[in-house]
């Protein structure tokens, strides 16, 4: 499937791109547009105004996912509760992780040739998080 | 940047949530439903964020790249902005000034409270101010006083 987001990509939509991959499709293919207008047809848009898989009822973009797909796993919610205080940072959740993450993505960023890049540099992190608490859990 | 918006006069836990956030941004108010941040990335997408809420709440919201007709609107705008965040961190600074002579186990709260205070305002901080740092400052020297107390 083609899944299209906002160019720029920071935590929220990172994080969604790792989440769609490992979890929902394999085979995941990515496009970053500029304006709402530039969506091809036949993509399924996350993380912008108005459609289902972006910020919903004060869930994050990743939250919305976790529900629309029905994800349950405990390492993949405490993982959207830290995406959730680095992207919208309402302290609904006691998430201390966040503002590293945040600060290793705003780093990764500056090396990134582009969106396509970010999302591959920033995959690893997710994995570790997950990993971590898959057995903490 | 500016956002442009209007919400039902009810319910008002939705004008409620949505004023908390806007503060929460660090915006500069212009008029009622007219409020400003600097141009970028992040806040524009927060500001995109929240004119989705207001439409979801059953009001109306449109953004604008905006530039004040005359400099003196814009730096009046900034100084309004400045002034506000500097008196947060005055107040940082004078609390951990005054928490460095209180008990110990009242100081190692306030130090708590204190760095994630200096968080949020530094999160709603959009233009330089030495304040800053002055609070940053108080809150290391009380962060050092209750080390050393520990270490007695």
């Amino acid at each position: 499937m083609i899944w299209a987001t906002r160019r720029h990509v920071h935590i929220d939509r990172t994080a969604c791109a790792w989440l769609l991959r490992r979890f929902v499709d394999s085979r995941a293919e990515f496009v970053f547009v500029d304006d709402p207008d530039e969506l091809p047809a036949e993509a399924t848009p996350f993380d912008m105004r108005g459609v289902e898989l972006g910020h919903r009822e004060g869930r994050c973009s990743f939250e919305s996912i976790l529900v629309h797909y029905q994800l349950h796993d405990p390492a993949l919610v405490r993982i959207s509760r830290v995406v959730h205080e680095a992207d919208i940072g309402d302290e609904r959740y006691d998430a201390p992780e966040a503002p590293g993450l945040d600060a290793l993505i705003r780093g990764l960023a500056r090396d990134a040739r582009d969106d396509i890049h970010l999302v591959a540099l920033t995959g690893p992190l997710y994995d570790a998080l997950y990993t971590l608490w898959s057995h903490e859990s | 940047m500016v956002l442009v918006y209007r919400l039902p006069r009810t319910p008002s836990t939705p004008r409620i949530t949505l004023w908390r956030k806007l503060r929460r941004l660090g915006v500069a108010q212009i008029v009622d439903g007219v409020v400003a941040l600097p141009a970028g990335l992040d806040t524009r997408e927060q500001l995109e964020w929240l004119a989705d809420e207001v439409v979801q709440a059953g009001g109306e919201a449109t953004i604008w790249l905006a530039d004040p007709a005359a400099a003196a609107q814009h730096r009046a705008l900034v100084q309004a902005m400045t002034e506000r965040i500097e008196a947060e961190y005055r107040q940082i600074t004078a609390e951990a000034q005054s928490a460095c002579v209180s008990p110990i186990v009242e100081r190692r709260r306030t130090l708590a409270r204190l760095r994630r205070e200096l968080r949020r305002v530094g999160a709603r901080q959009h233009f330089p101010t030495k304040q800053a740092q002055a609070a940053r400052d108080a809150v290391e020297a009380l962060a050092d006083a209750v080390a050393q107390e520990q270490a007695a």
